[in-house]
């Protein structure tokens, strides 16, 4: 095992590999910029290096000097976490010529699997189901039907650089083609001035599932199963859960299998992630493999009880891993990003100090978290300021330990996404598990619209009436430090003698 | 003390007594009690306990309050203190449409309007980029851009004036 391990990263992800490291008695060394001086992640590591300027080019994309960093404390590893170097074939290749362990897959599999099309063609070559498409443009409507025939309806008609639902068209049946193909052709020459049709399976109100690998440099590849992470706001993951309702122990065998042989296929190690699509037949297409750890990792460690950042840490320093090839999820796990975005103000950005901070706690409740009381949210990095993670026996438990959690959750100073996953959590079709990629985007305006109900809005009248009344006494000169009360107020006397009972 | 209190859009008539609170023709009970040292409160209603986290506005009588999974805005005000606030306000109102302004810190991307254009509520004005996403700022009103303060390219702060505009002239000259 490795003395000490230097960890490229701040925010919440930081401190989770920190305490990892504490945990498997590592010694940490955190990075910051100068942004981050009093950062938790900085206080909470046996040693902080600086590394330059609040933006992040200036510090945490500063491969060079991480790896200096590395060298001055003598950590013998890097950690990368998640965004910043982690799927950085160069700084994996760095890191390595350095001398130094990179906690993550080795640079070729970064490689192998950084470009989607790349990925696709090594998928493809592996045996593994990819959503299919034609390559090369179709000459004509015979042609398209054919393809069409060849992959089965619906089919999606699209124009090669098409994007933005411009030159796309779904077709159901063979005679839908010719007008469609028109159709198309027509709006991509008018929107990008190149009318070459494709033809793709259209997958209908798809699931985004993903499988979590662990592979050790012994030769075992694990799935760890799947994480359901449909609820997305343009293609950003909001909510995820593991595992997913639409997945039976005859599909996770089979979506499991599938992940490590595309994980072997890459000559992948460390954490991994497969992600598919998965249909409502129970079909499912290979997208892509996120080389690194993810956001979302906590949800599969609750529901298999296996800590994946320690055993990433224990992988890069050797060990094999321990654990059955087959696992069957224990529990319900979900985890709600917590990010400084107004949902009332279509997600803009917030920034500012937090004034206050309620963590909430309490049985299956987990917070990662990179903030405190008196952190400043600034712009320079990612707005997500912490995950709210809860574990249930089932998915029903789960779902109201999740409401639980973020009704106790108080975040005062900036505006954050808290309401909005309590929206969901009450949403009826979301407890049903009936959701798709498109769900969120469909249901937002619905969601955002519900006010409070009667009761409440009443409540908060009072309480408002009830400080505005304080504000008065305070104003008119009565010394707010008084025990007695400052005008002759029955009600208000009652209430204090009551307050300091 | 009667207040009027506006939550939601709605205005709700509370009075403040010795009898404790009277709203919506209700007579109830009614304490709030401070948490030492935090921003939250104690509100009982009769026997209906809430917790409410408050953090004052800038002007008198603001208060937004978190409570029972919502968040409030709201405006407490004893009758004449409404009375001059609506007058302030309508003296202040025809000036014309609130100028668009940065809700953060952040780079001007893009200007999408140019002096004496018209725009329409809800019209895309300017760009601005924060926290690597770029977020549109829209026209609140109908009316005419009167003053293009936004530069492509330039770092702004939080607050700064964007875009000004005055109300579409009418028959009147408004």
């Amino acid at each position: 095992m490795f003395n000490k391990v230097l960890v490229a990263n701040r925010g919440e992800i930081a401190l989770r590999v920190i305490r990892a490291c504490r945990e498997l008695g590592v010694q940490s060394v955190a990075v910051y910029s100068d942004a981050d001086v009093q950062a938790p992640h900085v206080r909470d590591a046996d040693e902080a290096v600086r590394i330059g300027e609040a933006p992040s080019s200036e510090s945490y994309l500063q491969g060079e000097r991480i790896v200096e960093a590395a060298h001055a404390t003598g950590a013998e590893a890097i950690h990368p976490g998640y965004g910043f170097l982690s799927e950085r074939a160069w700084f994996g290749r760095l890191v390595r010529e350095a001398g130094l362990a990179f906690i993550g897959p080795p640079p070729e599999a970064i490689e192998a699997m950084g470009n989607k099309t790349a990925a696709r063609k090594l998928a493809s070559a592996a045996g593994i189901p990819i959503v299919p498409g034609t390559t090369e443009g179709v000459r004509d409507a015979e042609e398209a039907r054919g393809i069409a025939a060849r992959f089965g309806y619906p089919v999606l008609l699209k124009a090669s650089a098409g994007g933005g639902g411009k030159g796309m068209r779904v077709v159901r049946d063979a005679s839908d083609v010719e007008p469609s193909l028109e159709m198309a052709r027509r709006e991509a020459r008018n929107a990008f001035g190149d009318e070459a049709g494709y033809v793709e399976k259209y997958i209908e109100r798809p699931r985004h599932v993903e499988i979590q690998v662990l592979a050790d440099n012994h030769g075992t590849v694990l799935s760890l199963g799947e994480r359901e992470c449909s609820i997305q706001r343009r293609h950003q993951k909001m909510i995820e859960e593991a595992p997913c309702i639409a997945v039976s122990p005859e599909l996770r065998h089979r979506m499991g299998e599938t992940a490590v042989a595309a994980t072997r296929a890459a000559g992948y190690r460390n954490a991994g992630t497969c992600e598919f699509l998965l249909d409502r037949d129970g079909a499912f297409y290979f997208l892509e493999m996120n080389t690194r750890l993810q956001v979302e990792h906590p949800v599969s460690e609750l529901v298999t009880g296996i800590d994946i950042v320690q055993w990433q840490i224990r992988i890069a320093a050797g060990e094999a891993l321990p654990f059955p090839a087959e696992m069957t999820p224990r529990g319900w796990a979900i985890e709600c990003r917590i990010t400084s975005e107004d949902p009332a103000n279509g997600f803009l950005p917030s920034t500012g100090r937090i004034e206050y901070l309620h963590v909430p706690s309490g049985p299956g409740v987990r917070w990662d978290g990179g903030i405190e009381a008196g952190s400043v949210v600034g712009l320079h990095y990612d707005p997500m300021l912490a995950k709210l993670i809860v574990w249930g026996a089932n998915r029903e438990q789960a779902i109201a330990r999740m409401h639980r959690a973020l009704d106790e959750l108080v975040i005062l100073g900036v505006a954050t996404s808290r309401e909005f996953h309590l929206r969901v959590m009450e949403n009826e079709e979301y407890r049903r598990g009936e959701v798709g990629i498109q769900w969120l985007e469909q249901r937002l305006p619905h969601l955002l619209a519900i006010g409070a109900p009667e009761e409440r809005r009443m409540a908060a009248a009072v309480a408002a009436a009830l400080l505005a009344e304080r504000d008065r006494d305070t104003r008119r000169g009565a010394n707010p430090c008084s025990p007695s009360p400052a005008r002759g107020d029955a009600w208000l006397a009652a209430a204090r003698r009551e307050g300091v009972r | 003390m009667k207040y009027l209190v506006d939550v939601d859009g709605e205005r709700i008539e509370v009075s403040i007594g010795a009898d404790g609170a009277r709203v919506g023709g209700r007579v109830v009970h009614a304490h709030l009690a401070d948490v030492e040292g935090t921003p939250i409160h104690l509100l009982r209603i009769d026997d209906t306990v809430h917790r409410v986290a408050v953090r004052r506005g800038t002007e008198r009588g603001r208060y937004d309050l978190w409570m029972g999974g919502y968040s409030f805005r709201v405006e407490a005000l004893d009758e004449r203190s409404r009375v001059i606030r609506e007058l302030t306000q309508a003296k202040n109102g025809p000036k014309g449409p609130a100028p668009v302004t940065a809700p953060m810190p952040g780079l001007v991307v893009r200007v999408h309007v140019i002096e004496g254009q018209q725009v329409v509520a809800g019209q895309g004005v300017v760009v601005i980029e924060a926290m690597k996403m770029e977020n549109e700022l829209r026209a609140a009103a109908d009316g005419t851009v009167k003053r293009v303060v936004a530069v492509q390219g330039i770092a702004v702060e939080k607050g700064a004036v964007l875009v000004e505009f005055e109300r579409v002239s009418g028959p009147d000259g408004g």
